[in-house]
Parts: C-alpha cells; structure tokens; sequence
C-alpha cells in the first residue's frame, strides 16, 4: 500500500492551497482546538508533578528508604549478621538498628505517656514538639522516662528509669498525635528490654531510594533470613496512592478538553467532506478505494492532531519549563515547602498527553471518513 | 459478437432513484453490448439517464437489477476495492463538468491516478506531462483549473481519463460546454486518441453530426416515449 495520493492530497488540501479556503479555516480551528488542549494539559499535569515531586524529594529525604521486622515475635534474630549481609550484598545503605515501645515522659509539672524510639544512628535525645508542649518543655531541660518495665530493688519492684537532657526539639510527622522519644538504642533498650534486643531495622540510600526495599527483600529472602522488608512505595502507601489518584483525575478532567478538541476536529472534518463532496466523488471515480478514502481522512486528522497535539506539547512544556526556573508564580512563605510554583515536566507524561490527542485526533477524523467511504461516487458527482 | 470481443455487456439493466412517490425509473431493462475497439456514441434528450447509464458502465454506481461485464469481468460482485481498483486501470472517465480538483495544478490533476495506483510522485509527473502533450497542453502544465479555459479543462480532463492508459473511455458530454469550433477540437483529440491507444469508447453527446461519426449510435429513450411512438403507428 501506496500513500502517495492520500498524502498528496491531504497535503494540498491543508498547506498547498492558493486561496484562502473555508477547508483552511477550520484546520487553523481545529488546529488551535487541539493545541490548546494540550497546552493545558501539559502545563496542569507539569505544576502537579511539580508539587507531587516535590513531596516525593520530602519523603527520601526525611523518611527511611526500607524497613525490616521480624516475621514472628519481636526481636530479629541476630543483627549483626543481617546487617552485614545487607551491606555485603547492596554497598552502600545506611543501616539504622531500633527498638520501639511506650512510657511514661514527666517533666517537674506533668508526665505524658510518648512513644520511645531507640535508634543506633543518634547518641542525643530528641523530643518532639507535641511532648515538648505537652510537657512545657524546650531543649537543654531535664525530663524521666519511666518504662512499665519493674526492676527488683531493695525497697522492692520499681520501674526502669531514666533522667535525660534534651537536645534537641523536633517536627512531628503530618498527622502525628501523640509524642514521641527518640533515644541513644542503648539507653531505649535498657527502658524497654534490659537486654539488646533490636526490632526492626532501617535502610537509607542515595542511589535508588524507590527500589531499596524490593532489593534488600530480594537479598534476605536469598539468604532464609526470615524477615518482613517494606519499601518506600509500601511504607507510604495511602499518600503515594493519593497522589497517583490526583494525578489521573486531573488528567481525565483536563483531558475532557482535549475531547472536546476532538468533537470540534470531528466537525470540522465532516464540514470538509461536505465542501470536498465533489472532489472526493471524483476521486473515488479516478479510483480511490473506500479504504484509500478513510486514509485520506486519516491523513487530514491525524496531520492536524500532529501539528496541534506538538505545538502544544512544546509551547506547554516550554511555559512549565521558564516558569519553573524562573520562579516567576510565588507563593506565600511559609504556607509550602517551596518559595515559588515548582513545575516538572515528565517526558512520559507528555507522550501520553501527545498520544491520547493523536489518538482522539485519528477517531475524529474516522467517523466522517467511514460515512464519506460508504458512498457510491456518482452520488458526489451530479451537480457542479 | 463473440464474448471474447466485447468490453462492455450490460444485460438487463435496471435503475431508479428514489423511493414512493418520489421514486424515478431512469433505466429499465436494458442491454448493451460494445467491442472491443468500438467507438459508440450514446445519444438521448436531456435527463432520459444517459449520465446514469455511464456511471452504472464506469462502476460509479450500481444497477438495481441486471449485470456488467467489462472485457471479461463480471463487476457486480465485485468488493468495492476491487472496482476501485478497475476504475483505477481500466476504466477512463471524462465527466460531464470537467471535474478537475481546484487544489491541484493541471499536471498534478493529470498524474491523480497515477498516484493513487501506487506510483512514486515523480513517474505520475512524468506521465502526466506526456499526456499533457498529447492533448497539447504542455505549457499550461502548472495552471491551475481556473485559470483554464473550458476547452483547455476539459483537454486536461481527457488526459486525466488516459493517464492509466484504460481499456474503456466513457466520455460524458466531453463537448457539451464549449463553442462549436472547440467542441470540434476536443472531439477530433478524442477520436485521435481512441484510434492510438486502440481504446473502446463511449462518449455522450448531443451533437447528431459527431454522433453520426462514432461507429455506432446508441439511442435512449424514455419508456413513456416509446411506448406513445408505438401507439401512433
Ligand atoms: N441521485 C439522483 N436522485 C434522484 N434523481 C436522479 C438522481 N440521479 C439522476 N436522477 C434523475 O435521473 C434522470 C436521468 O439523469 P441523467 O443525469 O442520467 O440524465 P442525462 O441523460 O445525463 O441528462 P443530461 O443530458 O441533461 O445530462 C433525471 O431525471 C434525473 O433527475
Ligand atoms: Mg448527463
């Protein structure tokens, strides 16, 4: 199969034209349609991806990349040795050792229950700022934590304790309510155990945070080690969820636009099998094929969906990009992680917008073409 | 007349347009047999179907009843790829208005058909400017129809008709709108070119006198004439 009478035409249809035709007309529409359909899609889903990466950068950086626990019970068995079989086999993570559990943290004027935190990677205390309020205290105070643990003394059983200077006063996670400790692990495993005990482990990486865990599981389920490992995707699992929800929402309702786009081209199209009626008879009686003559629409839809679909990929992109790097859009400081509107355009992203116009386009185009195909050509030919 | 020798058979043909009581029968039962190499010339007053007839013989519309066969080939149940695909090669037609595309210069008007038979644009060029030298319009090549004389489209609309070098020429009124010394000019290149490309032609006209110079006339009447002629004898 030969395009070159369907191009041919197509191409004289849209571009080699002399006069200003009603056919060029509704091109440039249909055209400006499309464009702008894409342009805003392209710059709506690039300010969303520019927040939404913004907020995926804030969990690598904030967030363990990996966490493991043990399948049963609550200690992981043996450590060490997990440990070095993770940096044997990944290189270079961090890993951070932990116990958790709950006490009681007083102050002189009140004692709140908090969760403690043991982590190998600290050797000062932090509190959290609800505790700290909770507690009226700041940093440089003095507070006990009293664990439920009893220890056997001379005046009988009392509870493990421990008095502490604070360092440091921290931001709780979004959403947190209650408290929170984090302790030197040797300290939190004197409250909570009176043994060294480790319950669950935590993996960061520079290089790949996102398959981390999908990579440690990998290498422990090689070695039998009999652990749960959850990676970044499963640790944030409803806010990543979330975002891939906003994400598809604001491209099919955006993209209503592009439909409409779509239902223009169609008209448009059909006005030109209208005002074309003759010539496309004739070009039926010279020996265009129904199926020549669908191509011929095809060719005319999907040129215009190209052009139009790219001119506004490019303008879109080009708009996300200056604003993005100029920074121009501001927002209130304070309110956002950022100073100014973040734009990120995803190549893929903008594919896809490209492809569902194209596509959109190419179903515009067909649904005159396969009316226009079904006639016989003397019905185009009677009158001049 | 043997099969083998006929490029047209028509048998039984039968057309109509429309339905109740807008409906018109245009062709009713009729037959027609052309040579190969014949040169027949179909002649009628306005509006008895002698388009209609050309369109059923060129595969441009299909009889309600009866079958065409061309030079052998049985069309009516052909797949309508395939009778484009006979349009394309075999089947030469000179509409009644030229018909030429306005967006297309007269050589690339001439070289459509090249074209849509698959060929690369710069043979169907090529083509097309021999052809525009038969019908000796070389120079005006690169105007487009309106800047054409009606003589001059309908040449360019005859060496469109040639450019797939048919078996069949169905000409339609090719000298209806010109003045009779142009009328007189295309229909000699006609002829001309029927005797060089050994084609069959049929061509329409209302021109007794060119009729009368074709191999053979066939008349078209209305049914209700015919059947008043009948009654007065
Ligand atoms: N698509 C159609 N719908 C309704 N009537 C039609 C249609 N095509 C043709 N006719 C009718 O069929 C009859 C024959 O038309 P046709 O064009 O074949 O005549 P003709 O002999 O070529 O006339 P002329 O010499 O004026 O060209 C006319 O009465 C015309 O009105
Ligand atoms: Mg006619």
């Amino acid at each position: 199969m030969s395009l070159s009478a369907e191009l041919h035409v197509a191409s004289r249809y849209l571009v080699g034209t002399r006069r200003w035709t009603p056919v060029v007309t509704v091109t440039l529409i249909s055209l400006f349609g499309l464009g702008l359909g894409v342009f805003a899609l392209v710059v709506t889903l690039a300010l969303l991806d520019g927040f939404q990466s913004g907020i995926r950068s804030q969990i690598v950086a904030h967030a363990s990349h990996a966490e493991i626990w043990p399948a049963a019970g609550r200690r992981i068995e043996e450590p060490e040795k997990l440990a070095s079989l993770l940096q044997g086999a990944l290189g270079d993570v961090e890993i951070v050792q932990m116990v958790r559990g709950t006490c009681l943290v007083s102050s002189d004027t009140d004692a709140v229950p908090a969760s403690v935190i043991g982590r190998s990677d600290t050797d000062r205390v932090t509190v959290d700022r609800i505790l700290s309020r909770r507690l009226g205290v700041a940093s440089g105070d003095r507070v006990e934590v009293i664990s439920a643990r009893q220890r056997l003394t001379p005046m009988g059983p009392l509870p493990v304790r421990i008095r502490t200077e604070i360092a440091r006063i921290s931001t709780p996670e979004p959403g947190a309510e209650s408290g929170e400790v984090v302790l030197p692990i040797e300290r939190a495993q004197r409250l909570l155990w009176g043994e060294r005990v480790i319950e669950a482990i935590e993996l960061r990486e520079k290089a790949d945070p996102w398959t981390l865990g999908q990579r440690a599981r990998k290498v422990l389920d090689e070695a039998g080690v009999a652990v749960r490992v959850a990676g970044l995707e499963e640790l944030h699992r409803p806010l990543l969820t979330a975002l891939a929800l906003e994400k598809i929402m604001i491209f099919v309702a955006v993209g209503l636009m592009l439909v409409v786009a779509a239902l223009n081209l169609l008209c448009n199209v059909a006005m030109v099998a209208a005002e074309k009626r003759k010539d496309l008879a004739v070009m039926a009686g010279l020996g265009f094929s129904p199926s020549s003559l669908r191509r011929l629409f095809l060719v005319l839809g999907l040129s215009i969906g190209l052009v139009g679909s790219v001119a506004g990929a490019v303008l879109g992109s080009g708009l996300a990009f200056v604003l993005d790097r100029t920074g121009a859009l501001e927002l209130p400081q304070g309110v956002f992680m950022v100073t100014a509107v973040p734009f990120s355009i995803d190549p893929m992203t903008v594919g896809l917008v490209v492809a569902v116009a194209l596509g959109l386009a190419a179903l515009a185009a067909w649904l005159p073409a396969r009316m226009v195909a079904r006639r016989e050509p003397s019905e185009g030919l009677r009158y001049e | 007349m043997s099969e083998s020798s006929s490029m047209v058979r028509a048998t039984g043909l039968s057309k109509g347009f429309g339905a109740g009581l807008t409906r018109v029968e245009v062709i009713q039962e009729l037959d027609l047999e052309v040579a190969t190499g014949e040169m027949v010339a179909v002649v009628g007053p306005s509006g008895v179907g002698k388009s209609t007839l050309l369109h059923l013989i060129g595969l441009l519309d299909r009889p309600e009843l009866g079958r065409i066969v061309l030079d052998g080939v049985q069309t009516d149940d052909l797949e309508p790829d395939a009778r484009a695909e006979l349009r394309n090669c075999d089947i030469g037609f000179v509409f009644q208005h030229h018909h030429l595309l306005e967006e297309l210069d007269a050589l690339d008007n001439v070289a459509l058909p090249v074209r849509i038979a698959g060929e690369k644009g710069r043979v169907a060029r090529d083509r097309a400017a021999g052809l525009l030298d038969a019908v000796g319009l070389s120079d005006r090549a690169s105007h487009f129809p309106d800047q054409l004389s009606g003589g001059e489209q309908q040449r360019v609309s005859v060496a469109r008709a040639l450019a797939m070098r048919p078996k069949l020429l169905l000409a339609d009124e090719p000298t209806g709108n010109l003045d009779s010394a142009n009328a007189e000019r295309l229909f000699q290149l006609v002829t001309e070119l029927h005797l060089k490309a050994g084609l069959t032609s049929i061509i329409v006209t209302h021109n007794e006198e060119m009729a009368r110079r074709c191999d053979r006339i066939f008349r078209l009447a209305r049914r209700a004439d015919l059947s008043e002629n009948v009654r007065k004898i």
